[in-house]
């Protein structure tokens, strides 16, 4: 009996100071890249302005999503692997990895039925 | 109230499933109830989880909690396909050690942990898309009454749905029952994993030490399923939501599901081998 409850606490002991190890290692060096484009867009209770993003193709840039609506929203995307819920008046930055060109859907899916947007990489 | 409804579902559905799964699985195999307690316990946990976490989202300065999120969601994910899968062990030697009753010293240690195996995973499973819920209804416009309609409209109709998978499940005989059961929940747990791979490209703590070069040969579509199969509608979207499916994988996707299935397989015949002796 008592066997396994030391090995689950060895585990959890083990994922935590993973954990740890993987944030102090990320601590240490700042962000270098601050010529990153920056793309903005803005969730509006359903509304998305503007509907179409166009950033630019192979390169990495940042996407700065506030939220001005009075509900929360949520920026989903499967294609470009990003889920962020934002409460009311929340800015959040997501960094995105460089695009082929092409088209990619992204919606709000706390308003399905109008939020539905495009970002155009070229 | 339309939004409400359908969001409220859609999030509460995953959760619902997999304790629905386990409930029938459990009322079969468990004439002492414990297991049944434990799940209660679970959802109980989850539910307190679950506004926890909603409530840190929501105070949570705006930019600050980019990384930390996703290493959070991440650490949830992984925690919860691998407990999955334990449960899942753990039901097949559960029933075994029961049809034989067993009652040594190993087979009780086992049982333990699977216990707590089913508390875990029915609390991740609903704090995970249950804090999302509280973020939607804590701020969700128009009036309350409208809100709180469509919301508990939204979960009595996960409730139905989850209840309805349970009753069927329940109808199976034994072994089948833990057949479908195990066959639903490990692919539900291949499925987060792959989720956790979307996240893990996300972090800004990886983006910033790959140059662009291997990062697009990371990102790239390993294949284009997505005119034979959308995964943002219909079918491909449940596939997506609860088998994992991406109609543009890439390879940590691949490399994430096919991880899982390896090691599940080889756990599988691991298994079958010792009960063999």
């Amino acid at each position: 009996m008592k066997r396994p409850e030391l090995h689950r606490r060895g585990f959890a002991r083990a994922i935590a100071a993973a954990c740890l190890g993987a944030l102090c290692l990320g601590a240490p060096t700042a962000w270098a890249a601050d010529d990153m484009p920056t793309i903005k867009l803005v969730m509006n209770s359903g509304q998305l302005i503007p509907q179409t993003l166009e950033v630019p193709a192979n390169t990495r840039f940042r996407l700065e999503i506030t939220n001005t609506g009075k509900d929360a929203a949520e920026f989903e995307s499967l294609e470009l692997r990003k889920e962020s819920v934002l409460a009311p008046g929340v800015t959040r930055k997501l960094v995105f990895a460089p695009l082929k060109p092409g088209r990619y859907n992204f919606f709000d899916d706390f308003h399905p039925e109008t939020g539905k947007g495009v970002i155009v990489s070229k | 109230m339309q939004n409400a409804f359908i969001v409220v579902w859609r999030e509460s559905l995953e959760a619902l499933l997999i304790i629905g799964i386990l409930y029938a699985w459990l009322s079969a195999n468990d004439p002492k109830g414990k297991g049944k307690r434990a799940l209660a316990a679970g959802i109980a946990v989850g539910v307190g989880l679950a506004l926890l976490l909603g409530w840190a989202l929501m105070s949570a300065q705006s930019g600050l909690v980019g990384d930390a999120q996703e290493f959070f969601q991440i650490a949830m994910l992984c925690v919860a396909a691998l407990l999955i899968t334990q449960v899942v062990f753990w039901m097949s030697m559960h029933g075994r050690a029961m049809k034989a009753n067993l009652e040594n010293r190993i087979e009780a240690a086992h049982s333990q942990s699977g216990y707590y195996g089913v508390i875990v995973v029915a609390a991740l499973a609903i704090a995970r898309e249950g804090s999302e819920t509280v973020i939607f209804l804590y701020s969700a416009s128009g009036t309350i009454q409208e809100v709180l309609l469509g919301a508990v409209g939204g979960f009595a109709a996960a409730i139905l749905t989850a209840w309805a998978a349970a009753k069927s499940l329940g109808r199976l005989n034994i072994g089948l029952l833990l057949k479908i059961s195990s066959i639903l929940l490990l692919v539900l747990a291949s499925s987060l994993l792959v989720t956790a791979s979307d996240h893990a490209i996300n972090l800004e703590w990886l983006l910033e030490r790959v140059d662009d070069d291997t990062l697009v040969r990371i990102t790239d579509a390993v294949w284009d399923s997505s005119g034979l199969v959308d995964d943002g509608e219909g079918v491909g979207k449940v596939l997506a939501d609860f088998a994992g499916y991406r109609a543009r994988p890439i390879l940590p996707n691949l490399l994430a599901w096919g991880g899982y299935w390896l090691l599940a397989a080889s756990l599988y015949f691991f298994w079958i081998r010792r009960r063999g002796k």
